[in-house]
């Protein structure tokens, strides 16, 4: 029995289960995959695919060391959580010799700074973190961080902010001129201040349910990923995505293979299949995201290509930075994230 | 006092003043004229426990998939979520979850009312005591419980940790609900069983079982139901592949922006409407025999 | 443990003194082994262990999944009574405690009307009709309370149409406190109605006689026999609506962090630490212990005035 009282390890990292191995279970955020992908993936491979979704990396991360992750063959993580999963040793490094096409991404994602070389990971999408607002209510349009805060009467509980420490602690740190990645105790305490300050005028922190509520016309203005702003976009054409003046962070999330996958036939199959320019210029079509192949690039309409929502100018992105961990003040993060949300 | 004062009438007398009361309570409306605002109250609170629902129905046909007002007629959202086999797939997990959790519960927790009812040992009260935990405790409070001590002992998660954990509370309703019906019987009949020279399990299957099956059948039906819509023991304890209905729409609400989430709700409704409409007229006809 | 002693023989108080207790059962205790046996051991697996496994994470402070479970003391505990989260504490008891108020308010009458004023067939069917919406999905029907309640919703679009100033409700505690007593009226309503359905009329009937005005009648007679029931009911809907994850995420917003809510980010969350969220669940699990002895303690006082 692990109950003995002097120090047994909480949640080591579980074996492999044992799965069909013409069956792929993959970990993935919802709006990633839907039946046509799949289907054609079988079709293709005869691999019938089992996609979970999480809605936080930090959930899939905890659902992960508690055991649920030892069926799953591919999971979906983003760039920092990439590097916090390699330092815990639960991905397996790739191999390159297995992949096909990984000289048809985008130059910026030959080596990531969150994992050189593309050793651990394969980036699949990316993005920013911006402001989504509605036009007709807010006149002039937001540019910056600071908007939130100067304007807190009009937008007095018709605001979100995503469900995030590091993403809302970070564009606070960014508006007030520090890094989106600060280590300073005292950067992070004045970004907190600032939060408080602006806590009464949120209407939730919520990573996903501002979506309905900005198309409905109950939200004016909402933090949130490039790619949910493109999907509300197309519900309604009074929303509008703005990338923050002062700079707002760069995400990618990727596909790894974890080091008790069942199933690694099948996990480079998948990571080929997304590798594929046709089918990454599908999924940019069909689901609306920014898809890190450039062949996959080339092969869209131009109306997608010059979508700056998705596709954003270098010079726009000047000031954007990728989150990375920061485990020295993670405890400082959590304890001023808590006090914000709880209070 | 007032107990013995009751238990002392000889029973048609309790009963005949009820039977006269209610004419004089229809007939005599105006002179309870005062006490009539209930029904106007009770009737409001009706409409209150079936506006969410009137509302989902509402939306669910309604073209704008976003708009507070009625935009014409449609029948997409159905058609959008027949198309879509993550629902299907996560109803088949949900009833696999519940159907395997409540025929084990069913055995065990009627096991467990009889032993309960039969014996007297030392410890009894404590075993008691923790077989109706489950009834108490917040289910977050058992899903972290679960979720920390799986992970402990080192279980792999899978849709089997959440048969296992939603055993425990489908338990308890069933002991629950066996332990009342134990409660009215005649224990006389199983002696008389054993006497004629049944065996203890032949008279526990043949005399025992079939006059507990009411209290059986209304505990699975709780425990089913109950099952059917867990989110928080689910979230925690499942595995891969093993979304669950509720796990899937707690997803959807949060992240949809599509109305089909109405249709959903309106096909379940109806479903369990239907259940429970079968489920109250079985017990009926249990009570009237 | 103390649990197992259940597998041993009872010694001597049981076999002719046990309710039915059979000779017949060949060795004494291969019967309440065969009947109670199984579930115990299930229970002892996936309930005692478990609780006994937070408790012991819950003192060690700040762990996180692949630390080192080493106790060391009751800090987590104190944190919980520590700044922000006595405001989450103080937050979950006075959902609880109002959404427990609401649902007896508008329980009552209910319940009262269909117990006894009610016409006698339509009892049962009207008590039916009014609990139908407990079966369904409970997720579904807090998420009806967003599209009622947000913003530009039925509410106020209603209130518009008849000329009434709009109401800011949703993502606020009011909203939190209208889905949980939406949800949990039910189980309320149920209860009183049991207990009211047992009210002795002739006591009702005799007061009414002796010249006592209805409200009169209603606080000394009515009130006090059907008090076990408002303390049944009351304590039902305090502890599932202090347990409650669904209403506060799906309604509350940003300022309705709850014990639940807190719990669960504790695990599943933006801010992990396994520790603390054990001391929590184990608190919870307290608080509610604690309101099922005062139910027990008072419920007999009443039940032998």
């Amino acid at each position: 029995m692990t109950l003995s009282s002097c120090g047994w390890t909480l949640a080591d990292v579980r074996t492999t289960v044992q799965t069909a191995s013409d069956v792929l279970y993959i970990y993935t955020w919802a709006g990633y995959t839907d039946r046509d992908l799949l289907n054609k993936f079988q079709q293709e491979t005869g691999i019938r695919v089992i996609a979970d979704v999480f809605s936080s990396n930090e959930e899939m991360l905890a659902k992960l060391q508690a055991g649920a992750g030892g069926a799953y063959s591919i999971i979906y993580p983003s760039d920092y959580m990439v590097i916090k999963m390699k330092e815990l040793g639960l991905l397996t490094e790739l191999d390159r010799d297995r992949l096909v096409g990984l000289d048809q991404l985008f130059p910026q994602f030959e080596s990531p700074s969150y994992d050189t070389d593309n050793r651990y990971s394969l980036p699949v999408s990316w993005g920013t973190t911006g402001l989504i607002f509605n036009k007709e209510q807010l006149k002039p349009a937001p540019e910056d961080w600071n908007y939130l805060w100067d304007n807190q009467g009009q937008i007095y509980k018709r605001a979100t902010l995503l469900n995030d420490a590091r993403e809302v602690m970070g564009a606070t740190l960014r508006m007030l001129g520090y890094s989106y990645n600060s280590t300073n105790p005292k950067e992070i305490q004045e970004a907190y201040e600032w939060l408080a300050e602006l806590k009464p005028a949120i209407s939730a922190f919520t990573s996903d349910a501002w979506r309905s509520q900005i198309v409905t016309g109950d939200l004016k203005i909402a933090m949130g990923y490039s790619f949910d702003a493109n999907e509300v976009m197309e519900e309604s054409p009074d929303l509008q995505y703005v990338l923050p003046k002062s700079g707002s962070s760069l995400w990618t999330d990727t596909l790894v293979i974890p080091s008790t996958a069942p199933n690694l036939e099948a996990a480079y199959a998948w990571m080929n299949f997304m590798l594929d320019p046709e089918i990454a210029a599908s999924l940019c079509k069909r689901l609306g995201f920014a898809i890190s192949s450039q062949a996959g690039f080339e092969l869209l309409p131009p109306e997608i290509k010059d979508n700056p929502t998705l596709f954003p100018s270098e010079v726009a992105l000047e000031k954007s930075q990728g989150l990375i961990p920061i485990p020295e003040v993670a405890d400082l993060y959590d304890r001023y994230w808590t006090r914000l949300t709880s209070a | 006092m007032r107990d013995t004062a009751r238990d002392s009438q000889p029973k048609n007398t309790i009963v005949t003043p009820l039977e006269e009361e209610i004419p004089t309570d229809m007939s005599n409306s105006k002179a309870r004229f005062p006490l009539s605002w209930q029904a106007i109250f009770t009737g409001a609170l009706f409409l209150f426990m079936y506006l969410p629902i009137l509302v989902l129905m509402f939306y669910s046909f309604n073209q704008s998939a976003y708009s507070a007002g009625w935009e014409g007629f449609t029948l997409e959202w159905y058609r959008r979520l027949f198309a879509d086999d993550r629902i299907g797939k996560a109803l088949f997990n949900s009833v696999k979850v519940a159907g395997l959790a409540v025929a084990v519960s069913a055995v065990l927790g009627t096991l467990m009312a009889v032993g309960l009812s039969r014996y007297e040992f030392r410890g009894k009260k404590l075993y008691q005591g923790i077989s109706y935990l489950p009834l108490i405790i917040p289910d977050i409070a058992i899903s972290v419980a679960t979720l920390v001590f799986l992970a402990a002992v080192g279980i792999s998660l899978s849709i089997w940790t959440i048969v296992a954990a939603h055993i425990v509370f489908c338990l308890a309703y069933i002991a629950l609900a066996v332990s009342t019906r134990l409660a009215d019987l005649d224990s006389n009949l199983e002696e008389a069983a054993l006497d004629l020279g049944a065996t203890p399990v032949e008279a526990f299957l043949k005399v025992l079982l079939p006059q507990l099956m009411p209290g059986i059948a209304s505990g699975c039906l709780i425990a089913f139901v109950l099952s059917m819509d867990d989110l928080l023991i689910s979230s925690f304890t499942a595995g891969a592949g093993a979304t669950t209905l509720p796990m899937e729409i707690f997803s959807r609400i949060r992240t949809g922006v599509k109305p089909d989430v109405n249709a959903l709700s309106v096909i379940l409704i109806g479903a369990s409407g239907i259940l429970a409409f079968v489920a109250e007229n079985l017990r009926y006809r249990s009570e009237q025999q | 443990m103390s649990v197992s002693t259940k597998h041993q023989p009872p010694s001597n108080n049981f076999g002719p003194q046990g309710d039915s207790g059979n000779p017949r059962f060949g060795s004494r205790w291969l019967g309440p082994l065969a009947l109670l046996g199984p579930a115990g051991v299930w229970l002892i697996f996936l309930l005692v262990l478990p609780t006994l496994v937070i408790f012991e994470i819950s003192l060690v402070p700040n762990i996180k999944p692949g630390g080192i479970v080493n106790p060391s003391g009751l800090d987590n505990y104190f944190l919980a009574f520590q700044g922000v989260y006595i405001m989450v504490v103080l937050r979950s008891l006075f959902l609880a405690i109002g959404s427990t108020l609401l649902c007896l308010l508008l329980g009552f009458p209910v319940a009262y009307w269909l117990a006894i004023l009610a016409p006698q067939r339509w009892r049962n069917l009207m008590l039916m009709s009014f609990i139908l919406p407990l079966w369904t999905s409970s997720l579904l029907r807090s998420y009806a309370w967003i599209t009622i309640l947000r913003p530009t919703g039925v509410l106020n679009s209603v209130l518009g149409f008849v000329g009434l100033p709009g109401l800011e409700l949703l993502n606020r505690p009011p909203a939190v406190l209208i889905g949980m007593t939406y949800s949990f009226l039910p189980y309320m309503v149920l209860i009183l109605y049991s207990s009211l359905e047992k009210l002795d009329r002739q006591l009702l009937e005799a007061s009414a006689d002796l010249g006592a005005t209805p409200p009169e009648t209603f606080w000394k007679v009515t009130v006090p026999q059907a008090l076990p029931g408002i303390a049944a009911g009351s304590l039902l809907v305090f502890i599932t609506s202090l347990g409650d994850f669904v209403d506060p995420e799906l309604l509350g917003g940003a300022s309705s962090g709850t014990a639940a809510r807190l719990i669960y980010d504790r695990f599943l969350g933006q801010t992990q630490n396994w520790g603390f969220g054990a001391a929590l669940s184990m608190l919870l699990i307290m608080a509610v212990s604690i309101a099922i002895a005062l139910l027990l303690k008072y419920g007999d006082r009443d039940a032998q005035p």
